[in-house]
């Protein structure tokens, strides 16, 4: 019998009877069935601290990396290995809290896939090399005597604060440079710049816990938008007695949308009138005069039949809306990456802040926050803008040096930016990684990164907590690697390459860490120890900042809405899940196999498509579609989906890697790809959301879409019970 | 009865004597009831189980021979200098695992001891290396057993009233076997499931699957 023949029933019928046999051999009978002696090894400490005991964890508190919210964890360390990863209490970014990116950097830690020595390019190709030859490839490059103009050479990163974003800039100030790209996909660039330009404040602090109604205007608050693990934490009270009131208002449904009261799936790009419409009414239903006068004209020109033909939503929920708004005070308006993410996104993120002026939420629900006081270890906050700006610099032959460190261009740039041959006009490309991705592939050499799990560091979250803090990052175990380098210690090495005397005491990062931190101004022991010290057994070091206001400020916007284009009528959403987030945790299989939040789907990209527009094309769950933009074509699976504007198709981002590792490649497709180098006329960022598609069958799939969960609905099967509001007061209510 | 339990139930005698401030006429009368009482003691504790309301568990194990990197001698341990098997495997009464005790405790003693035998001298180039020999293990358990020696400890041992901690090897015995017999470890029990259950029905150990399988 070969295994290819074996017939279900039949396979049962072997494992029941081996079953049985092994219960049986098990419980009654003595077996040998043990492990095996002298097959494994086991290998005594050397010289152990007194606290540490095998089999016995052992928890030590740092900052997760997986994003750049900063959150505080506990790494439980066995046996000189880090096990499991948990939220630290005492953080205030998180209050103990821990998302799914977060439990996963175990995975990044240990991933088969890391790099474990320098690479240098030879003969066109990445090849293993020592760090000597590195460095001595580092200082011919870039060395003092190398020749190299400081403004011919540029930083390239992702999010990045604390002492790493310092030394960045210190080693900028030693090589003369002053172009430093921040390039994240995943922002809130365009909410900060109203904010700054109507608040007074970048950042302000959105106190979800206090509102008592919200309306979110596409901001995945729960999963992508912020702080995720805080903005939960405060969801939980927001929720809690008397319950707040969520509505959502997006093309394709989030997770924040899914625990919505109310979800409204709006027209991409109209966003901004929905806020003025219902400004509108809350003006003529509500009595609410407080309209800032720039915006008069404006609030009056979109009526609710006007607001309600635009966006596609029906005048009573517009009505609802404003009258939820308007009763539960409170409330909060928030603007996320599908509002932000068009030509017309500036307006459309201010016309949902000037509802938070009109509704009074200034200093109640919208607070100015804190500003710390040292300035250089603030988060540089990424953007899209400086990802424009890099393709047009490559473009120009700008630079002769390029470093990379945190973030993967190549791979989330649209590829009408031609980022990858613009990079070709770039003679030496240092790329600073744990992994060979897309990036790194164009690289000259390619630094190997000790895991953030094993590397020092600080961090200032830009969206603090209740406390202003800078967390403290501390290796949780020994590096697995020996060839692979704290990003500090390679920092620190660059600058000694260029004579900078200041760093020449300075072993390591930890020692400079350790003199940095206990020499900060407003950093205080507080139990009259080394401040050090403290902050490593605590994750942090509180901090005494200024308290900033926030105060409406008069600007004026115009309103205009995308117009429709017969040739590419949908448009495309390049949706983000807390998950493989922009695709960077691609190759974590835990994420890969966790079903997506919304679809259940694992291991795949999908097309989000409203059942009407499926119905008309005639496709069915996991058919094969092209997904067309003027920029190129994808081709993904169809899932139908409830969830999704009609005019809308949603593809979420993160799949599609080429040269990303074992578990990343080769699954699903990258919808950034084809999108549209369209901006924000205003910020300049890049109008993610703005791109118009058209779709056509490309023929059934070879394999299925994998998702768990086999159905949308329960069946009737009253699996979650539920009733609607007017059934129950009729039937239940006290009358 | 080991030479120490020997000398410590004497030197008890003689505090407890003195104590009750009994008074002798002679030296060699005192000499005598240290004697006597030194007999009935070691009649006492030959007399009843080795661990005190414990039924021991029943069966025995062939195990094979294990090479080490080193041959550790443990009957020359636990057996000629009678050293306390929790003195080495100390972390045994505090975690799951027993533990292999460090090397910087071998070299406590053997800094000094015995440095001009053939085995010490390969665990002193060990040690000035920086490294701790790569042990093989003998007993082990498959992942889907959840053993702990803390618990088995607390209960045959620290909670047991009658017992003695000087005595623990007879504890350790019931799954080691008599290991100060030989020299490097080897597998005398069978370790199945079976050979836990039966301990655990005979001395009312917990008997949920899970306690166990979790």
């Amino acid at each position: 019998m070969s295994l290819n023949n074996i017939k279900r029933r039949k396979f049962l019928k072997i494992m029941g009877w081996s079953g049985a046999g092994a219960t049986l051999a098990g419980c009654d009978m003595p077996t040998t069935m043990t492990v095996q002696e002298g097959k494994e090894e086991v290998v005594s400490y050397l010289s152990p601290e007194e606290y540490v005991i095998p089999g016995v964890g052992v928890w030590y508190a740092s900052t997760c990396q997986q994003c750049a919210a900063g959150c505080g964890v506990h790494g439980r360390v066995r046996e000189g290995r880090v096990l499991k990863l948990e939220g630290n209490p005492s953080a205030a970014v998180n209050a103990g809290k821990l998302c799914q990116m977060g439990q996963s950097a175990l995975q990044t830690h240990y991933n088969p896939d890391r790099i474990t020595a320098p690479q240098i390019r030879s003969n066109g190709a990445l090849s293993s090399a020592s760090w000597d030859e590195a460095y001595d490839l580092l200082k011919k490059k870039i060395g003092a005597d190398s020749g190299l103009k400081g403004n011919r050479a540029a930083w390239v990163t992702g999010n990045v604060s604390g002492h790493q974003s310092v030394l960045i800039d210190a080693h900028m100030e030693a090589l003369g440079s002053s172009k430093h790209y921040t390039h994240e996909v995943i922002n809130d660039s365009v909410w900060q710049a109203v904010s700054k330009d109507m608040l007074g404040v970048a950042n302000p602090r959105v106190r979800i816990d206090k509102a008592q109604a919200i309306l979110s205007l596409g901001a995945d608050f729960l999963g992508t938008w912020g702080s995720p693990v805080q903005n939960a934490v405060e969801y939980g009270s927001f929720r809690d007695s008397p319950r707040g009131a969520l509505i959502q208002a997006e093309p394709t449904m989030s997770l924040t949308g899914s625990n919505a009261d109310l979800w409204l799936p709006v027209k991409p790009g109209t966003e901004g009138v929905l806020a003025l419409g219902i400004a509108n009414v809350l003006m003529s239903n509500h009595g609410v005069k407080n309209i800032p006068s720039q915006f008069k004209s404006l609030v009056k020109q979109y009526t609710l039949e006007e607001t309600s033909r635009i966006t596609g939503l029906t005048g009573e929920h517009i009505l609802f809306t404003a009258k939820t708004l308007k009763e539960r005070s409170p409330s909060l308006v928030l603007a996320g990456a599908s509002a932000q993410g068009h030509e017309n996104g500036y307006e459309i993120v201010a016309a949902a802040m000037m509802l938070n002026i009109v509704l009074g939420n200034l200093g109640k629900t919208v607070e100015g926050g804190t500003q710390l006081p040292f300035s250089q270890m603030m988060a540089s906050e990424g953007n899209t803008r400086d990802l424009l700006a890099l393709a047009d610099d490559l473009g120009a032959s700008k630079y002769d040096v390029l470093f990379f460190y945190g973030t993967n261009p190549v791979y989330s740039a649209p590829e009408a930016l031609k980022i990858k041959d613009g990079l070709k006009n770039v003679g030496f490309k240092v790329a600073f990684s744990m992994f060979n991705d897309e990036t790194t592939a164009e690289a000259d050499l390619v630094l190997p990164l000790a895991s953030s799990l094993e590397d020092w560091g600080t961090h200032v979250a830009a969206k603090q907590g209740a406390r202003s803090e800078v967390s403290i990052q501390q290796p949780l175990m020994e590096k697995i690697y020996p060839e692979t380098m704290g990003f500090g210690d390679i920092m620190l090495s660059l600058l000694k390459m260029q004579k900078v005397d200041a760093y020449a005491g300075f072993n390591d990062y930890y020692s400079y860490l350790r003199n940095a931190v206990n020499n900060m101004p407003g950093f205080m022991a507080k139990n009259g120890g080394e401040a050090w010290k403290e902050a490593m057994q605590a994750g942090s070091l509180e901090v005494k900042g200024r308290s900033l206001n926030v105060s409406s400020k008069a600007i004026s916007i115009k309103m205009s809405v995308p117009a429709d284009d017969a040739q590419y009528p949908l448009t495309l959403i390049p949706s983000a899940r807390l998950g493989l987030w922009d695709g960077r945790h691609a190759n974590l299989p835990w994420l890969q196999e966790a079903p997506d939040q919304m679809t259940k789907v694992v291991w795949d990209s999908w097309v989000e498509i409203h059942p009407r527009t499926a119905a008309k094309m005639g496709v069915k769950e996991g058919d094969l579609i092209n997904v067309a933009s003027e920029q190129g074509t994808i081709k993904a699976k169809a899932y139908i989906y409830k969830g999704v504007n009609q005019d809308s198709i949603a593809i979420p981002i993160g799949q599609g890697h080429k040269g990303y590792g074992r578990y990343a490649d080769g699954v699903g497709v990258n919808p950034l790809q084809i999108l549209n180098p369209a901006v924000d006329k205003k910020t300049g960022e890049l109008a993610m959301f703005a791109t118009r598609v058209k779709i056509s069958k490309a023929g059934s799939a070879k394999d299925k879409l994998v998702r768990m969960g086999g159905s949308e609905t329960q069946v009737g099967r009253k699996l979650a019970a539920t009733i609607s509001a007017d059934v129950f007061e009729r039937t239940e209510g006290d009358a | 009865m080991s030479v120490t339990q020997l000398l410590f139930t004497a030197r008890w005698f003689h505090r407890g004597v003195k104590q009750l401030n009994i008074q002798f006429q002679t030296g060699a009368a005192k000499r005598l009831a240290v004697a006597m009482l030194c007999l009935l003691m070691f009649a006492a504790t030959t007399v009843q189980a080795a661990v005190p309301g414990v039924i021991p568990p029943v069966g025995t194990h062939e195990g094979e021979d294990v090479p080490q990197p080193i041959e550790f001698p443990h009957d020359i341990h636990a057996k000629i200098n009678d050293i306390n098997c929790l003195y080495c495997h100390t972390y045994a009464r505090r975690s799951k695992v027993a533990g292999i005790p460090p090397t910087s405790k071998c070299m406590g003693c053997h800094s000094i001891i015995a440095t001009d035998k053939p085995r010490i001298k390969k665990l002193t180039e060990y040690w000035e290396k920086k490294e701790s020999p790569k042990w093989k293990k003998v007993h082990d358990m498959p992942d889907f057993v959840h053993f702990t020696h803390e618990k088995h400890l607390k209960k045959f041992v620290f909670d047991n009233e009658e017992m003695q901690v000087e005595n623990v090897s007879e504890v350790c015995a019931f799954c080691h076997g008599d290991v100060k017999e030989g020299t490097v470890a080897k597998k005398s029990k069978p370790l199945t499931m079976g050979f836990c259950r039966e301990c655990h029905e005979a001395n009312g150990g917990p008997f949920d699957c899970w306690k166990c399988h979790k």
